[in-house]
């Protein structure tokens, strides 16, 4: 009996997860680079019940839920005109160090130059590998090509933006503020292919559809309500079977 | 008269286990791929009554019921498009083989995810078979061919949990995989909430049958052979 009061709560708290990723989803609709997240459901164990009933009836334990990663579909790209935003189209991410020295990728590319004249991103990483701007250059007269060649106007190449994948995206560490931290669930990064390309001028949006959070937020709601059912349901025949004895 | 006790009794477990079920599927209403259960009941052996003075037969009396078994619904449930490229369905009869530590397990989940070293696998980390019987590899991209997830026959599927199902493979299946989809749950929550009900009101209905037969014998025992009619 009390099985089932069990599985029940434990679709809800499944629901509930889904809810936790939709809302921060949501939250994320306008941030630069965002992948909204994948929440995968699963069943629980099944365990033979009865005595008399033999060991063919079983009782599920309900479901659970887990963050099996991120979609990694291309968000629409945002024309800004800045000269130093630079958007990733295809797979791939910038890899930047941080100031404690470690690296860590976004796809954020939202760039500035620092008091050197170095790359870096609107939170202070540097680009990696660094690229440095002679002093005193105007950041209009940057040109950053599809390839991710960077010059002074019609100058001499002073380095590439060299993007990298690697072999799970699902398995990258979320550091917050766009970054990403890579380790052994990802696998080492890797050069990006040739059909990664780069656009000056334009911000990759999140790739959260409004539209489809919403969508996910009532179909988790409705089915959070029919687990709760459940649990009422369960209930009021443990009520019923209290009163068999008056 | 207390064989009314425990028929009625025997009623209301089999009840409560069909509620226990109900709970699961509720529970999983969004779990892609999950196959809905169905507990089935049988009457236990029939008892011959015959008439005490004559011995003539009166007829049979079933000494209530059990739940039998749990049946499930494996038929293929409508795909929705998720547009996530290792999101994955079968279309049509078919399963998904996983390589898991115990042996090759099955599944219509195809929430997939990709390992470190390029390997497609499942929520919890096992390699998806291709229809060679090897892993299926993820290219550079981020996608799979979809043509070389294999899809497995079954016969013979029975539940393990977390999406998993074993049974006797057979070859190849019809279905075929596609990409950027996901199957849907097969619980119907319309159905399954109308099958709550008529189980609680069973369940009631067992409870009412022995309060009714309890009162009876509460009569008997107070006031048959009470000198003042027991009142």
């Amino acid at each position: 009996m009390l099985e089932g009061l069990y599985s029940a709560a434990a679709g809800m708290a499944a629901q509930q997860q889904r809810i936790d990723g939709v809302a921060n989803d949501l939250a994320n609709a306008s941030t630069t680079g965002y992948k909204h997240v994948r929440v995968g459901f699963r069943d629980l164990l099944y365990n033979a019940q009865g005595g008399s009933a033999g060991p063919t009836v079983l009782a599920g334990a309900g479901a659970a839920a887990g963050f099996i990663g991120r979609s990694q579909g291309q968000g629409a790209l945002q024309t800004t005109d800045q000269p130093l935003d630079v958007a990733i189209q295809g797979p791939g991410f910038f890899q930047v160090k941080r100031p404690d020295g470690s690296l860590a990728l976004t796809r954020d590319g939202s760039l500035r130059l620092d008091a050197q004249g170095r790359l870096t991103t609107s939170d202070g990483n540097i680009l990696q590998p660094e690229i440095t701007v002679p002093r005193g250059t105007s950041a209009d007269k940057v040109s950053i090509a599809g390839d991710g060649t960077v010059r002074v106007g019609a100058g001499r190449p002073l380095g590439r933006i060299e993007l990298v994948t690697v072999p799970a995206p699902d398995g990258l560490q979320p550091l917050g503020g766009n970054l990403f931290a890579t380790g052994a669930q990802s696998g080492q990064p890797t050069a990006a292919g040739n059909d990664t390309t780069l656009r000056q001028g334009a911000l990759e949006g999140s790739n959260v559809d409004v539209g489809d959070a919403m969508v996910d937020m009532i179909d988790a709601q409705r089915s959070f309500q029919l687990a709760s059912k459940a649990i009422q349901m369960q209930d009021q025949m443990l009520e019923i079977a209290n009163q068999v004895k008056r | 008269m207390e064989r009314g006790l425990y028929i009625a009794a025997s009623g209301m477990v089999a009840e409560q286990m069909r509620q226990d079920q109900i709970a699961n599927d509720l529970a999983n209403a969004s779990t892609p791929g999950y196959k809905a259960d169905r507990v089935t009941q049988r009457a236990f052996a029939d008892l011959l009554l015959s008439n005490t003075a004559t011995g003539q037969a009166v007829g049979g009396l079933t000494m209530g019921v059990a739940a039998d078994r749990m049946v499930t619904d494996t038929s293929p449930q409508p795909v929705r498009d998720t547009g996530e490229p290792l999101d994955l369905a079968i279309v049509g009869d078919g399963w998904f083989g996983v390589q898991t530590p115990q042996g090759t397990r099955y599944t219509r989940n195809g929430q997939f995810t990709a390992a470190a070293d390029g390997t497609l696998t499942d929520q919890l980390g096992n390699a998806v078979l291709g229809s060679n019987g090897q892993p299926v590899k993820v290219d550079r991209a981020g996608h799979v061919n979809a043509a070389a997830v294999g899809v497995f026959a079954l016969s013979n599927p029975a539940k393990q949990g977390d999406n998993l199902f074993t049974g006797a493979a057979g070859g190849q299946a019809a279905g075929t995989v596609r990409t950027g989809a996901l199957e849907g749950s097969g619980v119907d929550p319309a159905r399954t909430m109308v099958d709550m009900i008529a189980s609680f009101r069973a369940f009631e209905a067992g409870q009412r049958a022995i309060q009714t037969i309890d009162e009876s014998l509460h009569k008997t025992a107070t006031q048959v052979a009470s000198p003042n009619g027991g009142a």
